[in-house]
């Protein structure tokens, strides 16, 4: 998990939200890889499945104690390693040994009470406390007990009788303890794999509770592995998102999408919540292949090998590498993967943002043929006018009365929405800046009239070097007044409706 | 009457050197030796390395800690195994050290052991809370002042001083040095409110304006020396988390905006200034106050240097007793002599005690 968790879709937001209780089941979970096969994702989903039943059944205060067991779980790998190495063990690897059996009897009698033990199977490790815990006191401390050896027993009630021999004492104690250690050690190789397999099953619970309880706390859902390699997603959010809006007291709008065989392009309205529809995929993605909770009402999603999120404006500086070229390399990286014969998820976010009009049309228009291979799911942000003959083509709704609408519609050609200056106005954008854009699109759409004395017009600057209202405000694409390729649709008209 | 009874009345006690071969490690086995521990259960840890037989730094003859059977004791794996007594662990912690995780256990047997506990204060504070929550009644700290250790001593609630003349064979020298410690060490507590906003703060220079308000000043660091008050004529009370030098005092002092402005520093540890300085800065009518208190409850000398210079002990205790208007012990001496401040006069009563640790009580 550690490749993906740094992604700027929000994966570590979603993990660092788990209520995780052992610092070893953190470790482990980050060192997990990701399941790509759905066997794997649905048997991971059947397990945690059975710990939201569980958390509905049992009371709060069962499961805070469930959990301050599970803060106990610590990484003695290296402990176990010794063992099964049959080396002798020191007082401090007896004592980690004795507290890992003791903790695991305990969370195996719950897990059984609750009947989860078929779902998660803890070793059964009465036979190390036996060995560890002669006097039956059931105690999660350790030292070689007198128990072991009656000549042992003797020698220390001497050397409390005598403190003056202690020394002299205390070096033919040590050698009996040694003795007594090696002899539990050897007792308790056969157990070494039994160790592992109960620090891996207690690391597995902690984790499944948390994710349990993460559903139950977010409104997360169980997802579906999708058959035919098409990913639908109904009401789906982003946990991170909507949460920064609810601190400002605003709600997230769910959006819902389908996508997977044809390229999939999202156009709208700056504004329209596109970029975070791609975070939101991405993330999901990632949840689903690492087994979490889905944020969605329900979600039938497909395994893939490989996920690439590739959102627009990240600049290496490090590398010395422009925004531009940082994307180029980004957006190279999933090509190459796609002729691999991998099965790839690409969410692209606004490629070729930062160049002229007319080469990132052309650039866009490419790329959607150039990765529309079988093994390639696409879903694509652009503001550009594309050839819709290739890809799906969705568009958010867009402003309505005033309000944004964040649904996705389909759209039947390439042609984008024109709602820059609307959204810009109500932002409360300068209104001199707005409307002299406004009077550029009108006079762009209708190249007879005169620049000068059109309608009253007064284009400041008259000098005429057209304002570029950003690189992605849009303007019809034969507007030959423009700097805009037309290798797409024909002209509607331009500039807010 | 000596010590051992106030040091019941608290729930933790740090024993601080002012300097190496001052006879902490000797003021810790007193303590350690006459708590009862039938009636209360006690703890000790280290923040450092102590316990060693030789000086790590001066290689002369040092005593080892030695504990009763029955008490706690937390200290690192590598001397964990090292241990000479025989004890069962009750914790492995996740706290790690140079010298491997800190563990916990009780001595089932009296002996000698090397402490060498958490090395953060952070670390230290969760074991502190560890052994209380535990049950145990009393917590003992092995303190170091040394300038390099993180965890700082004051997070205890009592505190016993050692000093001596390692620190300096100078007897007006180490008097005074003594004195000027001991008065940082009682600077008073900010008030409650203060208290509550500055305790989390780890870092920075901050200031609190007159309506309880906080503010970085994100441009300096207390040991820089450029450093620019401005944007605060407001300023009630001006925080340094780190550490508090001459030149950043001398800066407040002759600053006529800050001239009522309360200073305060998280402990007094954090407080590397001159006597001179600080004393300039509260004749001024400059005020300092801390975040963190100790309770002094004794100061003890050892009255030899490892180089082999030996000061009268009786003077040495009766000028410091004149100074710090504390009882000072040393307890180097077969009779261990108390000296008790008379409050009207300037000379002292000394009141010989009989330690068992050297001879019955």
């Amino acid at each position: 998990m550690r490749d993906h968790i740094e992604s700027p879709c929000g994966l570590r937001y979603v993990f660092e939200q788990l209520e995780l209780q052992a610092g070893y089941t953190r470790r482990w979970m980050l060192d997990m890889p990701m399941m790509r096969t759905g066997e794997e994702i649905a048997q991971s989903y059947a397990v945690l499945r059975q710990f939201a039943d569980f958390i509905e059944r049992v009371d709060t205060p069962y499961i805070n104690t469930l959990q301050f067991r599970l803060q106990g779980l610590k990484d003695i790998r290296t402990t176990i390693k010794n063992l099964g190495q049959q080396a002798v063990l020191d007082d401090i690897e007896l004592f980690e040994v004795k507290h890992l059996a003791i903790l695991a009897v305990d969370v195996a009698e719950r897990m059984k009470a609750h009947g989860l033990d078929q779902a998660i199977a803890v070793p059964d490790l009465n036979e190390v406390i036996t060995i560890l815990d002669p006097d039956g006191l059931k105690m999660a401390t350790f030292y070689v007990y007198d128990s072991y050896c009656q000549e042992l027993r003797d020698l220390r009630a001497q050397m409390r009788q005598n403190p003056s021999r202690q020394e002299e004492l205390l070096a033919e104690c040590a050698e009996i303890e040694e003795g007594v250690r090696r002899d539990l050690s050897k007792q308790l190789v056969p157990f070494a794999k039994a160790l592992e397999e109960a620090q891996i099953a207690m690391a597995k619970i902690d984790m499944n509770l948390a994710k349990a309880l993460q559903i139950k706390q977010l409104g997360l859902c169980f997802p579906t592995i999708s058959k035919d390699d098409i990913s639908r997603y109904e009401a789906m959010f982003h946990p991170q998102v909507k949460d920064a809006l609810a601190q400002r007291k605003r709600a997230f709008h769910p959006v819902s999408l389908t996508f997977g065989q044809k390229p999939t392009l999202i156009t709208g309205a700056n504004m329209g919540g596109k970029t975070v529809v791609l975070k939101t995929l991405t993330l999901c993605q990632y949840l689903f292949q690492y087994g979490f909770g889905i944020p969605a009402q329900s979600a039938d999603i497909a395994v893939k090998d490989e996920v690439f999120f590739c959102i627009g404006d990240e600049q290496s500086i490090e590398k010395g590498l422009s925004s531009f070229a940082a994307e180029m390399k980004n957006i190279d990286a999933v090509i190459k993967a796609s002729r691999e014969n991998r099965k790839i998820v690409a969410l692209i976010d606004e490629p070729a943002r930062t160049t002229n009009p007319t080469e990132g049309t052309a650039l866009v228009s490419a790329l959607v043929k150039v990765l529309r291979g079988d093994n390639v799911s696409l879903v694509m942000t652009t503001h550009y006018d594309i050839e819709p003959t290739d890809a799906r083509c969705l568009r958010v709704k867009g402003f309505e009365n005033g309000t944004m609408n964040y649904e996705l519609v389909e759209v039947q050609d390439g042609e984008v929405p024109h709602e820059a200056l609307n959204i810009a106005e109500s932002l409360g954008i300068d209104k001199e800046w707005i409307e002299t854009a406004r009077a550029f699109l009108i006079m762009a759409n209708s190249p007879q009239l005169n620049l000068s004395n059109s309608i009253g017009l007064d284009p400041r600057g008259s000098n005429s070097t057209p304002l570029n209202e950003e690189g992605e405000n849009k303007t019809p694409s034969n507007s030959r007044g423009f700097r805009r390729g037309s290798n797409s649709t024909p002209c509607k008209n331009g500039g807010g409706e | 009457m000596t010590f051992i009874d106030d040091i019941l009345n608290y729930d933790s006690l740090s024993i601080v050197g002012l300097q190496k071969n001052t006879g902490k490690t000797v003021s810790l086995n007193y303590v350690l030796d006459r708590l009862p521990i039938e009636r209360k259960r006690i703890a000790v840890t280290s923040i450092g390395i102590d316990g060693e037989t030789t000086d790590q730094v001066t290689r002369t003859q040092k005593p080892e800690i030695y504990l009763r059977q029955g008490m706690y004791f937390g200290t690192s794996e590598m001397h964990y195994r090292q241990k000479r007594i025989v004890s069962e662990l009750i914790d492995v912690s996740d706290e790690n050290t140079s010298l491997g995780r800190v563990v916990t256990a009780k001595a089932l047997t009296g002996g000698k052991i090397l402490l060498s506990g958490p090395s953060s204060a952070s670390g230290l504070k969760r074991w502190m809370k560890d052994m209380h929550r535990v049950g145990l009644d009393l917590v003992i700290i092995d303190g170091a002042l040394s300038r390099l250790s993180l965890a700082s001593p004051a997070v205890s609630q009592s505190m016993i001083l050692a000093t001596g003349a390692a620190y300096s064979t100078n007897m007006t020298t180490l008097v005074n040095q003594t004195a000027f410690i001991v008065e940082l060490i009682n600077i008073p507590l900010t008030d409650e409110e203060q208290l509550k906003l500055l305790m989390p703060i780890e870092k920075g220079v901050w200031f609190v304006d007159s309506d309880g308000a906080l503010h970085e000043i994100k441009t300096v660091s207390s040991l820089s020396q450029e450093i620019h008050f401005e944007g605060m004529d407001d300023c009630k009370t001006l925080y340094v988390a780190g550490a508090l030098v001459d030149g950043f005092l001398e800066k407040v002092r002759k600053n006529p905006k800050l001239k009522t402005c309360e200073l305060v520093v998280r402990d007094f540890t954090k407080i590397f200034v001159s006597p001179q300085q600080y004393r300039l800065f509260l004749k001024l009518g400059g005020r300092i106050r801390v975040l963190q208190k100790s309770k002094l409850i004794a100061v003890t000398v050892n009255p030899t240097s490892p180089l082999g210079v030996v000061l009268d002990s009786d003077t040495l205790c009766a000028k410091l007793t004149e100074a710090i208007h504390l009882p000072v012990y040393d307890l180097m001496k077969d009779n261990v002599d108390v000296c008790v401040p008379q409050t009207s006069k300037t000379s002292c009563v000394c009141e010989t005690q009989t330690p068992t640790m050297m001879r019955c009580n």
